[in-house]
């Protein structure tokens, strides 16, 4: 299979970035080094092509009402110009992706929701949902191809959006969007990100990627950052990666998202049995997601085996190690099948979870672990 | 970036300099610019034995490890201790970042499938 390249690609190669295959897109993972890029985002800002997500629009009389039917999460309070993190669900609860829900009623003309996912989930959750659909009056548009999307990343990042001509205090809040002008080019500007820094995406037509990506990396504060940065900024916010901590097989309640939740949602959506029974207790839960810390020196890689007490429990799902704290950090899925009461009775309170010693397997030796609380770092949303 | 005369590459891209009767072993440039910022370096142990094309270290990336071959075969006589703290050295310096100097079975013969450095080079390139 071909890769897909974003409207970037050759800013990306005058650039000399390492390009890898990443959910079927061309894309590159470093610029300069990760390391390097990670830290400027951290300090300055970082600007990431993010182009490879996918954008749904949804429209239609039934919009409001088929949109609750797909996610946990109540549609019904979300305003206009104001963005929700989701989960689809299917019907076992198990999650075939995570996406961020816009309401756009009166701001895109052509969408009611706009729906922003995954790239390497586009073509299913296109199919998925167009099926869902059958008994409602809604329009689904996959609008994927005509948009891309630029991340800029880090405290200075408030300071480059005002000089591309949006004054700080007309910047849309934290989990908001508006449509603007940067530097005279329409883009919908959400302040939102996936660095556990404040921050904003930029969403436009590809048309204008090169000149605004030009400009934008024309500030000093800027650096471009790579996909291997993203990562380990990610991770470090203990935000999750759909294929790694989600999956289709495990509900959001066992991938730690249950904060995500509401307990009193009354219109009914795919899986809701079992993820409200698993919110409210009332159904044991599988297996969790845990992050964990290194205590020895080795980094522990996804897919390395977990263990407590000399027998496996579970598997990493992301580790690396994380530039801002000198530390290796993780996440891990912890298997509650087989495990006894008392210590899965501990593992399901958040509280008493945390510190519990495990071992990882790292090329046929055991190194010690400890489960922490999230995220790893102190997230600095502008709220 | 210093590239020491009489220096051969493996295909796997490991370099091997014979200095008397010791023979350092290191990662080529190359691999160093394609794994990017080196964080973590497992070398094994003085006297360990290990024949030629087997795995003998384990570089770390912030990506992803990466398992090193031995180009010849032979017995570690010393590991470079300072890469243990300071793994970066092999990004600053590959050629002069060895990772362990063994005393050769029989470099003549095992040496014989690796490149010089300039053809190396064309090979990867």
């Amino acid at each position: 299979m071909t890769e897909k390249k974003t409207a970037l690609y050759e800013e990306h190669i005058k650039l000399k970035a390492k390009m890898v295959s990443f959910g079927g897109w061309l894309m590159p993972v470093q610029y300069e080094g990760i390391i390097k890029e990670h830290n400027f985002t951290r300090e300055s800002a970082g600007l990431f092509d993010v182009s490879h997500m996918g954008e749904l629009y949804i429209k239609g009389k039934d919009s409001l009402k088929f949109l609750e039917s797909l996610v946990p999460q109540k549609i019904s309070d979300l305003r206009q110009g104001r963005a929700l993190y989701c989960q689809l669900t299917n019907d076992d609860g198990g999650i075939e992706d995570d996406m961020i829900v816009y309401n756009s009623f009166g701001i895109i003309e052509e969408a009611d929701y706009l729906v922003v996912v995954n790239a390497s989930r586009i073509e299913d959750d296109f199919s998925f949902i167009k099926n869902k659909s059958r008994n409602f009056d809604v329009e689904i548009i996959n609008k994927s191809d005509e948009f891309s999307m630029l991340a800029l990343q880090g405290p200075k990042a408030k300071y480059i959006i005002e000089k591309m001509g949006i004054e700080i205090k007309e910047q849309p809040e934290f989990f908001s969007f508006k449509k603007a002008n940067l530097n005279n080019i329409p883009v919908f500007l959400m302040r939102s990100g996936y660095t556990g820094e404040d921050g904003f995406e930029l969403l436009f037509k590809n048309e204008f990627a090169s000149v605004l990506w030009t400009k934008t990396l024309s500030y000093e504060e800027v650096v471009p950052v790579g996909l291997g940065a993203r990562d380990t900024l990610r991770l470090e916010a203990a935000l999750p990666l759909y294929g790694h901590e989600l999956n289709e097989y495990t509900t959001p309640v066992e991938s730690s998202l249950g904060f995500f939740i509401p307990k009193d949602k009354k219109e009914d959506y795919s899986g809701k049995n079992i993820i409200l029974s698993q919110k409210l207790k009332q159904t044991p839960l599988r297996r969790k997601l845990f992050a964990f810390m290194m205590e020895d020196k080795v980094i522990a890689r996804e897919g390395y085996e977990v263990f407590l007490n000399n027998k496996s429990i579970g598997k990493v799902t992301s580790g690396a190690p994380s530039p801002t704290l000198g530390k290796n950090i993780g996440f891990c899925m912890i298997e509650f099948v087989g495990l006894d009461n008392e210590l899965v009775s501990k593992l399901n309170n958040i509280e008493e979870s945390i510190g519990i010693c495990i071992q990882i397997m790292v090329r046929n030796k055991l190194y010690n672990a400890k489960i922490v609380k999230k995220p790893f770092i102190k997230k600095k949303y502008d709220k | 970036m210093n590239i020491p005369d009489g220096i051969l590459c493996s295909k796997t891209h490991e370099w091997v300099l014979e200095e008397g009767n010791l023979v350092s072993v290191g990662l080529t440039d190359w691999a160093v610019e394609q794994l990017g910022d080196i964080v973590f370096v497992e070398l094994p142990e003085v006297n360990s034995k290990f024949s030629k094309d087997e795995v003998f270290a384990t570089i770390e990336s912030v990506k992803a490890a990466s398992e090193i071959y031995m180009p010849v075969a032979g017995e570690v006589v010393e590991v470079n201790e300072n890469l243990i703290n300071s793994p970066e050295l092999i990004n600053e310096d590959p050629f002069s970042s060895w990772l362990v100097k063994i005393k050769s079975e029989d470099f003549q013969q095992d040496s014989q499938g690796l490149l010089e450095y300039t053809d190396y080079r064309d090979e990867v390139q």
